[in-house]
């Protein structure tokens, strides 16, 4: 099975020679290149997973392979009009807004539960003096520590950059029950994020 | 403080930096030998002929069946499958296995 694709203007030729030949020789399952694809995307993939998937990194495993087989599966239609890491991580975004959509739409907000949400505007004093590298040291250890549905939410919304809107029509939530999810994550993680400081 | 200031600080806080970081050598091993079988669902795989004629190294097992005077069916089979190599690399990050040219040698070193 030959891969044709095309150069597209802007790219370096060596470059995308280099993954047309890959790509074409995945494609003719020739294993030895398989390697190099699966090496490569894989330490493309990793980082991108690990922050996102913070609250359960028992499934990262699972979620990566789903991508990588996935992405196998859809090599005959990539067109080579991107680099092959932005179109992994093309895949990686839509398999990662799978996973939220499915666990955050199985997130069961009774109407007594979100009547008693805390709103959202509370002083969470999160500016604090510490250097990048223990910001976000801090970020992921606390992530890891809330319950599942507040950590994606809170990814999701100010990681990935989803407005409340599109969170809500992608889980099939009302943009209300998005709100009070995200102000009692907004909740949690600023009181675990004192509670470390302390 | 405004919904939108609380907002403004937690993007903030979350924003990633660029990072390097690698896949363990046991997790790429494990998708690579769950890729290949994928691969053998939709029929065999390349022949090490054909591997080696696109230049790439093959290990001295491998090897051995490349030059065998068989025919080129007998070498597309995943021979990995039955090489403690692959079994190794599946369950450590820092196997005991130093064959060049192999794939699993290269997902440590990488």
């Amino acid at each position: 099975m030959a891969a044709k694709i095309p150069i597209q203007p802007g790219q370096a030729p060596e470059f995308v020679s280099d993954e047309r030949r890959l790509v074409a020789s995945v494609l003719g399952k020739d294993r030895k290149a398989t390697a190099e694809f699966v090496d490569q995307c894989t330490d493309w993939m990793y980082p991108f997973l690990r922050r996102r998937l913070v609250a359960r990194p028992d499934v990262m495993e699972d979620i990566l392979q789903e991508i990588l087989l996935a992405a196998w599966q859809a090599l005959p239609t990539y067109r080579g009009d991107s680099s092959l890491q932005s179109w992994i991580l093309g895949i990686a975004r839509h398999k990662i807004d799978d996973y939220y959509r499915k666990r955050i739409r199985e997130d069961v907000i009774s109407e007594e539960e979100e009547d008693s949400a805390p709103e959202p505007a509370m002083a969470p004093n999160l500016e604090q003096q510490l250097d990048s590298a223990a910001q976000q040291e801090k970020v992921q250890q606390i992530l890891s520590s809330l319950p599942e549905t507040y950590a994606l939410a809170l990814i999701w919304r100010y990681r990935d950059e989803k407005s409340v809107r599109e969170m809500a029509e992608v889980s099939g939530k009302t943009e209300k029950a998005m709100e009070r999810l995200l102000a009692r994550a907004r909740e949690d993680f600023r009181r675990r994020w004192n509670d470390v400081e302390r | 403080m405004s919904s939108a200031e609380l907002d403004r600080q937690l993007a903030q806080l979350f924003a990633l930096r660029s990072s390097k970081e690698r896949a363990p050598s046991s997790l790429k091993a494990r998708l690579y030998s769950a890729l290949i079988h994928k691969q053998q669902q939709t029929g065999p795989l390349a022949s090490l002929d054909a591997s080696v004629e696109a230049g790439h190294g093959i290990c001295i097992f491998e090897k051995l069946v490349q030059i065998a005077p068989v025919g080129e069916q007998a070498k597309t089979p995943f021979f990995c499958q039955v090489c403690h190599a692959r079994v190794l690399a599946e369950h450590s990050d820092n196997p005991l296995i130093f064959w060049s040219h192999c794939p699993y040698v290269k997902f440590k070193e990488s």
